[in-house]
């Protein structure tokens, strides 16, 4: 196993961030599934530990991973974005954290689990006087910035890392100056989850334009239902949604988003006119009623409750496809397409909206820093983070996983491969989170005022270039 | 006016009276019964129609999924101690200060006086910035210091407010009688004073308690880890989780709102006493 | 024994825990505050001192004036919605003898004893356009469509008829009481004279609940200036800020959008203001009381 990875890596080198290990993913997917024998796809959320006398090998000889019985006791608190314990990331992380402390006898893991909002904010409140030693973190600039400014961060050696199959790339934005200072875990793609029996039992199909998308929202409204159910409580969904729509107008995302930050200058059309798009989609009924004040959870249950044809959601959510709290003939019918493209736009239907975004990091004033980045290390042995979150289908981590196909995977996951495998260019990190965090809070809480209807586009841009200003 | 008319239109009053307290105690109960129903029913049968949801199963697991991971009891526990310490600190510490204020003779006691009743007026949420900065220099964030400290002094004022008043009405021949008879202050205080003091005891406790049982701010920006975190919790960190399971949130929202619920049901005579007591001295 | 009631280090004995706790847990953090405010500190890391910038920059943020008159609304909402009915209410009930009277009091104050944790997230649901009771009522009722009440243009009326039933019970007890404390006497009288309902609760029951009221009415516009918690989970001030207040805000600016120096400028703004209209307002009625 160790050799195969090895090689991989070599040839890996040469090829772009996200696309490659898709395409040998794909190829793998294609070829090598029946002679992966020793796991199995669990179809039940608690799936067993892997075996725990398979000593993970350490992937520098110097830091050997388990202490010798008798070491001191140590308390490591890890502080998470991923509450849900039971499902998806969450449980995968507890898994790991479960196996480390029996695996350490000595050491103590105390989680302490947030959602999103309520993370981001008790994370800089934390940033005032001491981390907890191991935290989830975002590598991007609107999260990372200041955090980094702060200094709260330890660094880490790269070098160490050389065997773990990252992704080229998925590291930059966990960079300055060069410097590393924490991990990708995954790699984020943003989806149109959608309820197959439900488009085949009333004769809808996958939209190919964005026109084809509006016009099927009055077709699945008229059938009594909801055509998409959005997150736009928060603002990060429909920011996501907005830099989807830059892409397929322009066909790169990220360097005129950058642009326009720096400069803080907005006055491209192409703004206006990917701004315009979400509003024809207020207008045309695209999402749920009231879907400017409703959370996660409520736009999450109307899709997996059966009301909602389609989820615009993250690659993280592919593990729906596993989790019994929902309904089995609603869980085994999500599949998922991408934004369509835009009539008279630069973007191709295989541009997406990809990331790598969340990860972890190990706090500079630990007490038990080595501690710390022992088990950061731990975690990203290619056979825990990687490893569990493909069989649990939770979305892709930002390491290769091509060695971990089963040929059992769910549809959702082949279609999330296919679509990366396929892909022509990404997005980066979305709008919103490629400013300051001011810009982020300003996005964020305007986005809804401006796809509602309570905002012009004049003064949605004129509030980013605000934001933006020095 | 016969007789007759006078009775009809007494009747009809009654019933226009009766009309609307009914209406008024159906707006303020109604979606406490909707709540409870919806703590029974699965997530799928939330979007059928009708006002009322009448559950093919009744689900009493999600009371079970939600008493376990809502960690219902230790924070009921946390809730329990913490605030009955709060109320414990607030009417001692309001009693000497009051009697210090009231009784003893010295030259500050009326500025101190308008300092401490300042309090009141002071929003509480003006504070958290500036404390979280202090808890975390001094290392008693995520500790019970960190929240018994701030409740105690933000019901401080009031409690004094009260307690001064109600010290007005205590006469004072008993105490000077114990002081002749060789009496300390504290001896004073303790064991004349306070016996006195029973119902605005109740009083201040009662605000107390109602301050400070459903705050939640404080606590979720100065505690971390669940050691102290209080019932309101239960439901705070349960929202993230379960996203697809929303039935159970109603669960959850039921067995936080429940203890105190309970406990005003079976005391009701005295809280509302107390509160109108307090509410209208204050 | 006036010597006892002066000895000074009895007299530090008993007011010093309540004036230490006062300047360690309120004061102290206020001046910290006032410090903090003159600076551009982030939150993390190093700060400058900037004079009155924040401040200044606090006089053109619009979302400043918007928390304001948000707080402003529901005041008048309180007062022109909430206590009227509490009033009505509490004099009908105290024409109620018997049990029925301790059951409505007691129905009328269980929203109070419930935590707002629960009351935001009951209401959240309570409003959703898809399963939430209000929108099914309506469909009962025959009406088709949905509503959206946490809309833009809603969402504040939403949030006011919240705190308008949370706070009802209270408001209610308060006016009762004031109204049982009405000597009977009184009301005989009246009706010996031939007084109707209508003028003996004009001429008697309203002028003798005069300090009630006034107790009342500062409480009501106090706790809108104060108000965070319920539009903290409600709404999050949104959509866009069309819920923003004023708590809301600064605990925003310095927790989400690393202005922590800013957060504690508003934070010192709101304490002038709260103290301000609490003063003004016992002026007012003072001034009313001697005439």
């Amino acid at each position: 196993m160790k050799s195969i990875t090895k090689t991989k890596i070599k040839t890996k080198s040469k090829m772009i961030a996200l696309l490659l290990t898709a395409a040998m993913a794909f190829a793998l997917l294609a070829g090598c599934g029946a002679t992966e024998t020793t796991t199995t796809t669990s179809d039940t959320p608690v799936s067993e530990p892997t075996e725990p006398d398979v000593q993970p090998e350490p992937a520098e000889a110097d830091e050997p991973v388990a202490e010798d019985s008798g070491a001191e006791p140590v308390t490591l608190r890890l502080f998470t974005n991923l509450p849900d314990r039971q499902n998806g990331q969450g449980l995968i992380e507890q898994m790991i954290v479960d196996e480390y402390m029996a695996e350490n006898p000595h050491v103590t893991i105390a989680v302490e689990a947030l959602d999103d909002e309520s993370y981001k904010t008790k994370f800089k409140a934390y940033a005032m006087d001491g981390m907890p030693d191991v935290v989830n973190i975002w590598g991007q600039p609107s999260f990372l910035d200041e955090v980094l400014d702060a200094g709260v961060l330890a660094e880490l050696n790269e070098a160490d890392y050389e065997s773990y199959g990252f992704i080229p790339g998925s590291m930059e934005g966990f960079k300055k100056d060069g410097k590393l200072y924490g991990l990708p875990r995954n790699t984020d793609i943003m989806a149109f989850y959608y309820n197959e029996k439900m488009f085949i039992d009333n004769g809808w199909t996958v939209p190919a334009t964005y026109a084809e998308l509006l016009e099927l929202a009055g077709t699945i409204h008229d059938a009594g239902f909801v055509p998409v159910a959005m997150d736009g409580g928060e603002g990060w969904p429909m920011a996501i949604y907005l830099t989807d729509l830059l892409l397929k107008l322009n066909g790169d995302v990220a360097n005129i988003s950058k642009e326009a930050i720096n400069n803080a200058d907005f006055s491209n059309p192409v703004f206006a006119e990917a701004v315009q798009l979400l509003i024809d989609a207020d207008n045309a009924g695209l999402f749920q009623t009231g879907y400017d004040s409703q959370d996660y959870g409520t736009a999450m249950s109307l899709f997996t409750n059966g009301q909602a044809a389609m989820f615009y959601m993250g690659s993280w959510e592919a593990s729906m496809a596993l989790n019994q709290d929902i309904p089995e003939e609603i869980r085994t019918n999500i599949r998922a397409f991408f934004m369509p493209v835009v009539e008279g736009g630069q973007g191709l239907a295989t541009d997406i909206a990809a990331w790598n975004g969340g990860g972890y990091g190990v706090s500079a004033s630990s007490e038990v820093k080595e501690e710390a980045i022992k088990f950061l290390n731990y975690m990203y042995l290619p056979e825990k983070l990687s490893k569990y979150g493909w069989e649990n289908g939770v979305g892709m981590s930002a390491q290769d996983q091509s060695e971990f196909m089963t040929g059992e995977e769910t549809e959702l996951q082949k279609i999330f491969i296919n679509i990366i495998n396929q892909a022509t260019n990404t997005s980066g990190t979305p709008i919103n989170d490629n400013g300051s965090s001011l810009l982020k809070t300003t996005i964020e809480s305007n986005i809804q005022s401006v796809s509602n209807g309570s905002m012009t586009i004049e003064d949605f841009l004129a509030t980013l270039v605000e934001a933006c200003a020095p | 006016m016969t007789k007759q008319e006078d009775a009809r239109r007494f009747k009809l009053g009654k019933l226009v009276l009766w009309v609307v307290l009914i209406f008024v105690a159906v707006i303020q109960l109604f979606p406490l019964i909707w709540l409870f129903n919806f703590s029974l029913v699965s997530s799928t049968e939330m979007f059928t129609s009708g006002i009322l949801v009448i559950p093919e199963e009744i689900k009493w697991s999600n009371y079970s999924t939600a008493f376990e991971h809502g960690h219902v009891l230790r924070y009921l526990f946390n809730s329990v101690l913490i605030n009955s310490l709060a109320v414990i600190s607030v009417v001692l510490i309001s009693i000497v200060s009051a009697f210090a204020i009231r009784r003893m003779r010295w030259k500050l006691s009326g500025l101190v006086k308008t300092l401490l009743l300042l309090g009141m007026m002071i929003p509480i949420h003006a504070t958290l910035l500036p404390n979280y900065m202090i808890y975390s220099q001094l290392h008693i964030k995520d500790t019970i210091w960190a929240l018994l400290i701030p409740y105690v002094a933000f019901s401080l004022p009031q409690g004094l407010f009260l307690m001064i008043g109600f010290l007005e009405s205590v006469p004072k021949e008993m105490e000077e009688a114990a002081v002749m008879d060789g009496c300390g202050i504290y001896r004073v205080i303790f064991l004349i004073v306070t016996p006195m003091l029973k119902p605005s005891i109740a009083t201040v406790s009662i605000m107390t308690f109602l301050n400070n049982w459903n705050e939640f701010m404080m606590a979720r920006t100065y505690l971390s880890t669940p050691t102290w975190k209080t019932l309101p919790f239960s439901l705070l960190d349960f929202t993230g989780q379960y996203r697809s399971n929303y039935a159970i949130q109603f669960a959850v929202m039921a067995l936080t709102a429940a203890p105190a619920l309970l406990v005003y049901v079976i005391l009701n005579k005295h809280i509302t006493k107390g509160v109108a007591m307090g509410a209208v001295k204050g | 024994m006036d010597k006892l009631y002066r000895n000074k280090l009895v007299i530090s004995t008993l007011i010093l825990p309540g004036l230490l706790l006062f300047l360690f847990a309120i004061l102290g953090p206020i001046i910290l505050s006032v410090f903090y405010g003159f600076t551009d500190y982030s939150g993390m890391g190093s700060y400058n001192m900037i004079g009155f910038e924040n401040f200044l920059n606090l006089l053109k943020d619009d979302k400043f004036g918007l928390a304001l008159r948000n707080s402003l609304l529901l005041a008048l909402g309180f007062l022109l919605i909430q206590h009227p009915i509490a009033i009505i209410v509490a004099v009908v009930l105290d024409k109620l003898r018997g049990r029925a009277e301790g059951i409505f009091r007691c129905i009328y104050f269980i929203p109070n004893v419930i935590s707002v944790a629960v009351i935001a997230f009951l209401w959240k649901s309570v409003y959703n356009p898809d399963f939430g009771f209000l929108n099914k009522v309506l469909a009962f009722l025959g009406f088709s469509g949905q509503i959206n009440w946490l809309s833009q243009e809603n969402a504040i009326w939403s949030v006011l008829v919240v705190l308008i039933w949370h706070g009802f019970g209270w408001g209610m007890l308060i006016y009762y009481t004031g109204i049982k404390n009405i000597d009977p006497v009184l009301y005989e009288a009246a009706s010996i004279d031939g007084a109707d309902q209508k003028n003996t609760f004009l001429r008697i029951t309203l002028p003798l609940m005069k300090p009630v009221i006034q107790v009342n009415v500062t409480m009501a516009i106090i706790s809108a200036l104060k108000q965070m918690e319920t539009v903290y989970l409600l709404t999050g001030g949104g959509p866009g800020d069309s819920t923003q207040f004023t708590a809301n805000y600064l605990y925003q600016q310095a927790f989400e959008s690393f202005r922590y120096g800013y957060g504690n400028a508003i934070g010192v703004v709101f304490i002038v203001i709260c103290l301000g209209v609490t003063v003004f307002l016992n002026k007012v009625f003072e001034e009313r009381q001697e005439q």
